[in-house]
């Protein structure tokens, strides 16, 4: 049996092709895993978003709880002392100016 | 010996290539059965192990006053649910159960529900559902295994008991169950979705693709103010107090447009534990109450003479004797008069004068015009659970029905349909029907929603004449006296009835109700209130004593909130400050 040598073109071009089937699955490969990278980093920017829009509406909620009239009213005469005037006491001074003569 | 090895050499070659065949059609006939086979079946399963299609809950809707404050949102919560495991047994779930106990607060029945969930072999069950933050931290923590936590919407009434009885409260899983929850749950709850999770295998997400969106609720903008809503509230409840009685309600509307601006009811309740309101807390008294009118009713009586003779204005009617006298049923006045002219007849609430006006006017004609004042059906309001009133028809009434009909009894109202009446007068005899709904808001903007056009049921001359010459001076002169606002005169009419007692089967004498129903300023109003106080027992129990001071609360702070100039500019100027207030208390 007499061993054939190869050409040097043939080994060149069966290095080659192993070479840019490496280079397309190393590329497939980082591309999957970069895309599942990217859809982690999405998700996470995603669950991030949807947490602050649900803590928005929290602090909404708290804000609306925080300005009730009831506690408003409340802060006003136990801690500032302020009182209401006595009926008939108009304590409004934007309307004098449109009293009817 | 070199031939016997080249002999075996063949031998060997074939065994091994045999074997390599067999291994490879092995290998082949295991790929065909996985490939072909199995295909559809272990395409699922790969499906399902990285993929999961989930229902998208949509948020429900927020509900605001007319200022865009907001009145009921939902949020997330966290709760928890205990899945068994494959042939996990029940003495290990309860252990993990009895665990979780010490965490967080479990009632004995939840206990019991769970206990009997799980000896029916149910792998999915609900320990708690809409926990505290701080409670889901410490389950966390804990690391129970096979105890999760789901998000979940619950809602928030940010105002607590304020227009409970309007805004109403949801379930369990966010329906709602009354007010305007329930009559807007359709557009306040959206619509579902679906959504397709892809997974890695350590099932972190990396990729959503929405197969239907999820539609959000429409927020829902009231005609309420919650600035007048607790005005109206606070000065019922100091009058229930202060009168010790049994419930009352207020309503405060803006007559040029049928909006409502507050609607108090008392007792009330939380929404925010809508599940363990007391029922007769949770009954809108504004709306679900039927009563007798009592003298609030002659303002009916008094549109109905005027339209049918206008002259009758100037007759006069001889209540000196004090009672009306027919079929042997006699009714009384609350003091005695002499000769009352018609105005006069209902500025000072006279029964006897009464009587002898709707006696003159006749049966049919009253009734059409209690029809025509929309009493004995709903309103129409957009709330849920109005009830009609009770007026019955004139040919089951006796002898007795017109006289009772002129003072305001044997005919059930509601209080909104008071309002009603009062707006069509405030509005010189155009009647707008009451509403709670202002506008929607969604993903396309605000949906403005138009009020209903008026119907006009009094002619507008009779409407300034019973304005002007006997409803402001009701308050004037009358019955009403305590209701005059400081440079807003309003316009109004007291009511007090005696409780039909079921047990004695007559009125009673110890048990009222006391009314006034009013606008202001009566020249041009601004506003309009209906007040309702039962059974007040401090004494007191005329509704110019005691139904008329919340008219005159309320009308006075709610016109200057508004912005209302007064008439007249008032002697004394006080301004609200620490500093007045220390001047005031302080030696």
């Amino acid at each position: 049996m007499v061993k054939r040598k190869l050409p040097k073109i043939e080994i060149f071009l069966i290095v080659f092709i192993l070479f840019i089937a490496l280079l397309f699955l190393t590329f497939y490969i980082w591309y999957q895993a970069e895309l599942i990278r990217i859809g982690l980093e999405n998700q996470r920017i995603q669950e991030q978003i949807n947490q602050l829009e649900e803590d928005i509406k929290r602090l909404e909620v708290l804000r609306s709880s925080l300005l009730s009239p009831e506690r408003v009213e409340k802060i006003a005469r136990e801690y500032l002392n302020l009182t209401e005037p006595d009926p008939g006491q108009i304590i409004y001074e934007e309307l004098f100016t449109g009293f009817k003569k | 010996m070199k031939n016997q090895n080249s002999k075996q050499l063949p031998k060997r070659n074939l065994i091994v290539t045999i074997g390599l065949v067999l291994w490879f059609l092995l290998i082949l006939g295991r790929l065909v059965e996985l490939q072909v086979f199995k295909h559809a079946q272990l395409k699922n399963e790969a499906i399902d192990q990285n993929r999961y299609l989930r229902e998208i809950w949509p948020t429900r809707g927020t509900i605001r006053d007319c200022q865009g404050k907001i009145l009921a949102q939902s949020l997330s919560v966290p709760s928890l649910f205990l899945a068994r495991g494959k042939n996990e047994e029940n003495s290990s779930l309860l252990e993990k159960i009895t665990a979780l106990k010490s965490l967080i607060p479990l009632s004995s029945r939840e206990w019991q529900r769970i206990r009997n969930r799980i000896d029916n072999g149910d792998r999915f069950i609900w320990i708690k559902r809409k926990i505290s933050w701080e409670d889901c931290e410490k389950v966390k923590q804990a690391k129970i295994p096979g105890i999760f936590v789901q998000m979940e919407s619950k809602r928030f009434y940010p105002l607590g008991a304020h227009l409970a009885h309007v805004l109403g409260g949801v379930d369990i899983d966010d329906r709602g169950l009354s007010g305007v929850e329930y009559k807007y749950n359709n557009f306040l709850q959206g619509k579902k979705g679906r959504i397709l999770i892809l997974r890695d295998a350590l099932h972190r997400k990396y990729d959503l693709e929405v197969i239907e969106p999820a539609q959000p609720g429409q927020d829902l903008i009231l005609t309420i103010d919650s600035n007048i809503q607790y005005i109206a509230e606070r000065e019922l409840e100091k009058a229930i107090f202060e009168n010790q009685a049994c419930w009352g309600t207020v309503i405060v509307s803006r007559p040029s447009t049928g909006e409502i601006l507050a609607m108090a009811s008392y007792p009330d309740y939380d929404p925010n534990n809508f599940a363990t309101a007391e029922p007769s807390a949770l009954i809108n008294r504004a709306i679900q109450e039927n009563f007798e009118p009592g003298s609030a009713f002659k303002l009916i009586l008094a549109a109905a003479a005027l339209e049918l003779k206008p002259d009758i204005f100037h007759r006069t009617y001889d209540c000196s004797i004090g009672y009306f006298s027919i079929g042997g049923l006699s009714i009384r006045d609350h003091r005695r008069f002499n000769l009352l002219s018609f105005p006069e007849v209902f500025i000072h609430s006279s029964n006897v004068g009464a009587i002898q006006v709707a006696l003159e006017i006749g049966r049919d004609y009253l009734y059409s015009w209690i029809k025509k004042f929309g009493l004995g059906e709903k309103t129409g309001i957009d709330l849920p659970g109005e009830e009609t009133g009770i007026l019955r028809p004139p040919n089951s009434w006796t002898v007795h029905t017109l006289p009772y009909l002129a003072i305001g009894y044997e005919i059930s109202v509601t209080a909104i349909q008071l309002l009603q009446v009062i707006n069509a007068i405030a509005n010189q005899g155009l009647l707008f029907p009451p509403r709670i709904l202002k506008s929607l808001e969604g993903p396309e903007g605000i949906q403005k929603l138009p009020s209903s056009p008026p119907v006009r049921i009094l002619s507008s001359y009779v409407a300034r004449e019973i304005t002007d010459n006997i409803l402001a001076k009701v308050v004037d002169l009358g019955t009403g006296k305590a209701a005059a606002i400081d440079g807003f005169p309003p316009a109004g009419k007291t009511g007090t009835a005696q409780k039909y007692d079921p047990w004695l089967k007559t009125y009673s004498s110890s048990r009222h109700r006391s009314i006034f129903i009013g606008f202001a300023p009566f020249d041009k109003p601004a506003i309009s209130i209906v007040v309702v106080i039962d059974e007040p027992k401090a004494g007191r129990y005329y509704g110019g004593e005691v139904a008329a001071p919340v008219f005159r609360e309320i009308g006075r702070r709610v016109l200057l909130y508004l912005g209302e100039i007064p008439r007249f500019k008032p002697e004394k100027i006080t301004l609200a400050s620490s500093e007045n207030w220390r001047n005031h208390h302080q030696p």
